[in-house]
């Protein structure tokens, strides 16, 4: 479950980053609009790939109340965490997109 | 018209918000610790070792003590050890005893002898507290699932009000005063909406025959007992025969349930009628073992012959549905991991209304900034809101550590834990009305903090199983009850800090306030 706990998270920080104003507030440059479609697809792919594999692991009953459980506490970290720590969040994001997929792999 | 709207739904968010969120917030606390009901009970009568989980033997042990001291009962009530209940629990009805009138013993599990605990009610009072409120049968149900309506209703009309729910989802600004709470109270609630809106609707669901009985009535006219047995397929048990008949080993029925369903936990098994030639024995799947509640998860057995006579009848489609809204209420499947996500969750749902209290008082107060007293209806909220919060933390912190100092053998001991934290809450709210408003919230929290803090010194003081013990031995339920505790304590000195060190931050606040006022109107009344 640690697998769809992290894409998950990276699914809500893109998602999150897909949104002008977090984006430049996190990276601290202005956005191209192909850049935020991007981000926004991604994002959508990514927490839809963690609800499959959720429900692939888990079955669809426990895999989607667990999948909710993951997300909401993951996008809750990652808004409450913001305005203190984003450099730290960024990293985390970017090694929940590795660290995630990897799991999933070896969970299978 | 739309703008008429909304503002209506603010001002009903407003307003049973306030009027309800106190006792919301100690339904939403008390419920939370009730997710740890096992491990607190675990906590709280630590005489109770914990051995490796041996169901057959434990059937042996359970059926061993009890045809030696209950051979004459007309019931057997046997609940196996699992992975969060570390005894062997046995009680038995004495025949005509009348339906309360029952004996309890716990078991050690590994030698079948009854454990001496002290008399406590754990993490079952937290429990009953949480939708029975103390109070007399129906009234404290009643009144609970009113309050579940209610938050259901402010969810509704909180989303309503709250107009920026996308653009601002991801948005928390700490820092600037009723902003930065009107955030918090946002993102919290929105970002854990569907496990609040599970937790109040599944509230209704539950207490649903009380709230809207009309179709039973219709069917089962007076008595919700023919409901409840044909909803929950309950067997008819013959009456005794007064034909002395020896019991098979309940071994040897878990056998033929294991032959069933391999590998299914148990979590209750009851004998009727035992040593009687019309014995009955059932036994009942673990409720761990899945999401919703399965009636068809139980088997009834010819205790005399040994004979499978019958199965639980099949679910429903309705039926899985309601018992799938239940099972998520009470998280009964949760594993570990899920159960702390739980945990978390229900902290979130108390402090989405603990902001809301806070915001309600905090707009109110800026118009009165200059004056020096607090116009008497605002200050009856600011009293009710440190009793109600801080005062609440606190009489959780009486409760254990009466738990932990009343003399063993006192009378009435476990009553008087649960009068220790209706003291405790009653000399809070006596304090919150002598003190000026900051100066009681810091004090009790600072209190607060000690005595959640040093919950784990007098833990391993009176025990001599405090945390050098319990993280050795891989007790996690008391390592993690102690843990929490400090973590607890720490996070209440954070809050006090915070609360008394007052003046600096009353004059930083001054000079924003005209913003925050446009602010909060923007949002209309929370």
């Amino acid at each position: 479950m640690l697998s769809v706990a992290l894409i998950a998270f990276a699914g809500f920080a893109a998602l999150c980053m897909a949104m002008d104003r977090h984006f430049s507030e996190l990276l601290g440059r202005k956005p191209g609009s192909g850049q935020l479609r991007l981000l926004r697809c991604a994002g959508w792919l990514l927490l839809a790939l963690s609800l499959a594999i959720a429900m692939h692991l888990r079955g669809w009953a426990h895999g989607l109340v667990e999948w909710i459980a993951v997300s909401m506490a993951g996008v809750t970290l990652w808004v409450f965490g913001m305005p203190y720590q984003p450099r730290l969040l960024l990293g985390l994001a970017v090694i929940s997109l590795v660290l995630g997929p990897l799991l999933a792999a070896l969970a299978r | 018209m739309k703008e008429g709207f909304r503002q209506a739904m603010a001002w009903l968010h407003t307003w049973t918000g306030l009027i309800f969120g106190w006792l919301l917030f100690a339904i939403f606390l008390t419920g939370t610790l009730s997710y740890f009901k096992d491990e607190i009970s675990h906590w709280t009568q630590p005489e109770v070792r914990r051995h490796a989980l041996d169901p057959v033997a434990s059937l042996g042990l359970a059926q061993r003590y009890l045809e030696a001291n209950a051979g004459h009962a007309e019931r057997w009530m046997i609940r196996l050890p699992n992975a969060r209940e570390a005894a062997l629990e046995v009680s038995w009805r004495e025949p005509g005893s009348g339906r309360r009138g029952g004996v309890s013993k716990p078991l050690d599990a590994h030698t079948g002898q009854p454990v001496e605990v002290r008399d406590s009610r754990g993490g079952e009072f937290f429990y009953r507290f949480h939708f029975q409120l103390q109070m007399p049968h129906p009234w404290g149900r009643w009144l609970a699932t009113f309050c579940a309506f209610i938050m259901l209703l402010g969810l509704v009309t909180g989303i309503i009000t709250h107009k920026k729910i996308f653009k601002e989802f991801f948005t928390f600004r700490p820092g600037k005063g009723q902003r930065s709470w009107l955030d918090g109270h946002n993102a919290i609630g929105v970002l854990v909406l569907p496990f609040h809106l599970m937790i109040s609707y599944s509230s209704l669901v539950i207490f649903m025959y009380m709230v809207m009985p009309a179709s039973i009535m219709a069917s089962y006219g007076g008595s919700t007992e023919g409901y409840f047995n044909d909803l929950f397929g309950r067997e008819e048990v013959p009456k005794v025969a007064n034909a002395a008949a020896p019991l098979v080993p309940l071994a040897s029925l878990y056998a033929q349930v294991q032959q069933q369903v391999p590998g299914a936990a148990m979590g209750y098994v009851q004998v009727y009628n035992p040593g009687d030639r019309n014995a009955r024995v059932s036994f009942t799947q673990s409720v761990a073992e899945s999401i919703a509640y399965q009636r068809s998860a139980t088997w009834m057995f010819d205790g005399a012959t040994g004979q499978l006579l019958t199965q639980g009848a099949p679910e429903s489609a309705t039926m899985m549905t309601a018992f799938s809204v239940v099972g998520l209420h009470m998280g009964n499947f949760a594993g570990p991991w899920l159960r702390w996500l739980y945990f978390v969750f229900g902290i979130a749902g108390t402090a989405v209304i603990g902001t809301g209290l806070v915001m309600w008082l905090g707009k109110r107060q800026l118009k009165h900034a200059k004056r020096e007293r607090l116009p008497g209806e605002l200050r009856l909220v600011e009293v009710l809101n440190i009793a109600g919060m801080s005062g609440l933390l606190l009489a959780v912190a009486g409760f254990f550590w009466a738990n932990r100092l009343l003399p063993m053998a006192w009378p009435g001991r476990a009553d008087w834990e649960v009068n220790s934290f209706f003291l405790v809450w009653l000399v809070a709210l006596v304090h919150a009305v002598l003190r000026p408003g900051r100066k009681a919230w810091g004090e009790q929290l600072a209190l607060g903090a000690l005595a959640f803090a040093l919950l784990p010194l007098l833990n391993g003081l009176t025990t001599g199983q405090g945390l050098n013990h319990s993280l050795v031995a891989g007790d996690w339920a008391m390592a993690g009850f102690d843990l929490t505790a400090l973590g607890t304590g720490l996070f209440l000195a954070w809050a006090a800090g915070k609360m008394l060190r007052a003046p600096k931050s009353v004059a930083k606040r001054a000079p924003r306030a005209p913003r925050a006022t446009v602010d909060s109107t923007e949002v209309s009344g929370c």
